[in-house]
């Protein structure tokens, strides 16, 4: 076995200077540029952790503002909605007091204008009765629209208070008594004679002439008016049957 | 036709200097590999090309095969081991050229390595454990044990040698032989047989390197940081 020193020291030599070489141009640019990238990625990592970071915070950010807003809505929009139902409130209360109002008003001329509707009916149905009764009348004796109510008057004075009975006998003019034709002298002295017995004394009497009593006859005095005729009955009727149907 | 490995002739002389055909082998491997690495490293980019993400997988299994062995931080060893590795490998890998033969079929080369792998050992181990320190890994567990780990700091010396020289040399030799008594194309089985033993022989020289660099040292460094990640894969994230 032989060994070449001087190849062995040649070689040791060698791969030594490789070594350097290898370390100069291979280990430390490839070292170098992988520790750069790691660095770069690194730092890229950084940088999106902090853009995340900002992001995040951002989007907290956000979030609040879109939060105050909607609270700020929600709010304005409950207090325009409280405004509204206030307005309507009012508006509603103004337009039913109004419309009572409009309302009450309506009913009393609507009662006011049937009362008058009835009150008119009423009269003409009355003065229509009237008017019936009357022709009705008219086909009676001409003696029974005089005769038949002289008895009557008398009961009328007899029923007044005794005062009353003494104030037509003292009284200084003459008693007026219509009738609603003129009389016959025998009806006038039959009248006066009853008259006097109902006052108790003889009267004076005036007589007079009144186509409206239709039949009977009317005494009036200074103080007292004793009525015993159609005329009066049919007022009485009328009046009775206006207030009754009012 | 090869000569008998143990017998090496110069080519010529440089001086008193014999120049043999392993030294100028291996210039012409120097050549090859810093001038390879010259104008791949020139232009280098943070996004990498393939040819620069294949030279950053080699030096990340590099730096990963240090860290995984001798938990310790790679870069102060990378440059030696990595060298190592590709010198051997390229080394080994060289009989493919035709009328080309190993350095590392000749005892100088491995020796030459072997040696200093040997010197870096002590080196690196009075680096980190001091010269006082480091001697007395010698007396552990008991002074008893100083000869024998003298001895054993010898041998395994001379282990890497002969491991080496003795597989590639055979191989050389076993395709020689062939290639004399069988056709042209015959050996190539062999040749391929070659390629993967080459490269085992390499890979096993730089781990048992980083294994006595990283007994040496084990106890005196700071663990490993984090191995730096697959070129690759960072350019993926």
């Amino acid at each position: 076995m032989q060994i070449d020193w001087w190849t062995l020291g040649l070689q040791a030599i060698n791969v030594l200077v490789l070594v350097f070489i290898l370390a100069r141009f291979l280990f430390r640019p490839v070292v170098a540029l992988m520790a750069e990238r790691q660095a770069a990625a690194t730092r890229d990592l950084e940088a999106a952790r902090a853009a995340r970071a900002a992001a995040e915070a951002e989007r907290t950010k956000a979030a609040a503002e879109t939060a105050a807003i909607a609270a700020a809505r929600t709010e304005k929009v409950d207090a325009a909605l409280a405004e509204g139902e206030a307005r309507k409130a009012a508006l509603l209360a103004a337009a039913r007091s109004e419309a009572d109002g409009l309302r009450a008003a309506a009913e009393a001329d609507i009662a006011h204008v049937r009362a008058r509707a009835e009150a008119a009916v009423d009269d003409r149905a009355s003065r229509l009765a009237v008017d019936i009764a009357a022709r009705l009348l008219a086909q009676l004796p001409d003696d029974t629209r005089v005769a038949a109510f002289i008895d009557g008057l008398c009961a009328g004075l007899a029923a007044l208070p005794e005062e009353a009975r003494a104030s037509l006998a003292v009284a200084e003019e003459p008693l007026q008594l219509k009738a609603a034709r003129a009389l016959s002298t025998e009806e006038e002295a039959i009248c006066r004679q009853k008259i006097a017995a109902a006052l108790g004394h003889d009267v004076t009497l005036a007589l007079s002439v009144d186509p409206n009593l239709i039949a009977g006859l009317e005494l009036t005095a200074p103080h007292a008016i004793v009525r015993n005729s159609w005329r009066a009955a049919l007022d009485r009727i009328l009046t009775e049957l206006t207030h009754d149907g009012r | 036709m090869i000569s008998s490995p143990l017998v090496i002739e110069p080519l010529f002389h440089v001086g008193p200097v014999p120049i043999t055909a392993p030294v100028v082998v291996t210039w012409g491997i120097m050549v090859a590999l810093g001038g390879g690495c010259w104008l791949a490293t020139r232009h280098l980019k943070l996004v990498p090309g393939r040819g620069q993400a294949l030279l950053e997988t080699v030096v990340s299994a590099i730096d990963s095969q240090i860290a995984d062995t001798m938990q310790v931080n790679p870069a102060p060893y990378r440059a030696l081991i990595g060298t190592i590795f590709l010198y051997v490998l390229c080394a080994n890998w060289i009989s493919l050229i035709p009328g080309l033969e190993p350095p590392t079929a000749h005892l100088e080369t491995d020796a030459a390595l072997a040696l200093i792998v040997f010197v870096a050992t002590l080196a690196y181990g009075v680096r980190a454990r001091g010269l006082g320190g480091y001697l007395k890994t010698f007396a552990e567990p008991t002074w008893v044990m100083i000869p024998l780990n003298v001895v054993e700091q010898i041998t395994r010396t001379f282990s890497l040698v002969v491991r080496l020289f003795g597989n590639i040399m055979s191989g050389v030799f076993v395709i020689g032989i062939i290639l004399s008594l069988a056709g042209l194309l015959v050996p190539i089985p062999l040749m391929a047989l070659d390629l993967l033993t080459g490269a085992v022989q390499a890979y096993i020289f730089a781990v048992l390197a980083t294994v006595f660099i990283g007994a040496a040292v084990s106890e005196g460094e700071a663990p490993a940081p984090a191995v730096p990640p697959d070129p690759s894969a960072q350019q993926e994230r």
